[in-house]
């Protein structure tokens, strides 16, 4: 017997992109950037705030070390949303950086003893679902996915 | 993003308003920074308007606890929003600041 099924994958995938320089200014275009857009992709209002500080410590990071001081360069973000999950691509021409291998920061220190460093990574990791860090033909590549319908 | 500082009973409070970025943070920076020696006066740090924050800023938070702890002065958290307090829970920053609704 034959057994015709007809299923319709209808995937949505929009992407939404984002040029900057690395320069600290550019923020506010960028906050600006990321409001709009995960807004637009109905985040639960909670958890687009943890996405959208997860990529801007990654965009920051990116605009203190993957370029060399006083170099103007480029910071591509490109959001894309995969079905359940949103996917957001942090894409520069800067020397190789895997903030994925930087070392965490100790949370159970007293104020005395906590640094100041390693808060934004640390942040990045624990306010999104996955990283990938990739190195690919002279760019940094990092990709932050966040699941739509679940809080961390 | 606005950030606001008086002195009242003796006290330091701070009001932030709006979203700290990282560059709103830097620009928040200069004017709390007096607040990093503030002289062993407590402060109060009034969160009810903010609405996010960047590490840039809770680098500026653990500044005024380190001063403060030094002079022997408290720094308490005023109406932090649950959005803000993850961010503080993630950071371990929960245990180092005192809370006020």
């Amino acid at each position: 017997m034959m057994n015709i099924s007809e299923t319709n994958h209808t995937q949505e995938v929009r992407e939404y992109q984002l040029i900057m320089k690395n320069d600290i200014r550019e923020v506010t275009k960028l906050s600006a950037f990321l409001k709009e857009v995960l807004e637009k992709l109905n985040f639960v209002p909670s958890v687009a705030t943890q996405y959208r500080l997860a990529i801007e410590e990654s965009v920051v990071n990116v605009m203190q070390y993957a370029y060399p001081i006083d170099t103007e360069g480029y910071i591509e973000v490109r959001i894309r949303k995969d079905g359940d999950r949103v996917k957001t691509m942090i894409v520069d021409g800067g020397s190789p950086f895997d903030p994925t291998s930087q070392k965490e920061p100790d949370t159970s220190l007293s104020a005395e003893e906590r640094q100041i460093g390693g808060l934004g990574i640390h942040l990045m990791r624990k306010l999104v679902d996955a990283i990938i860090y990739e190195r690919i033909e002279e760019q940094n590549v990092l990709t932050l996915v966040k699941e739509l319908r679940i809080e961390n | 993003m606005k950030t606001i500082i008086e002195e009242i009973d003796g006290k330091f409070v701070a009001k932030l308003s709006g979203e700290m970025d990282t560059l709103a943070a830097i620009e928040a920076e200069k004017v709390m920074k007096p607040l990093y020696q503030a002289g062993g006066k407590d402060v109060v740090i009034d969160c009810s308007k903010l609405e996010y924050i960047a590490s840039s800023g809770l680098r500026i938070l653990l500044n005024i606890l380190k001063g403060a702890k030094a002079a022997g002065s408290k720094v308490v958290m005023k109406g932090v929003n649950e959005d803000i307090k993850t961010v503080f829970k993630l950071t371990g920053f929960i245990s180092l600041f005192e809370f006020e609704d």
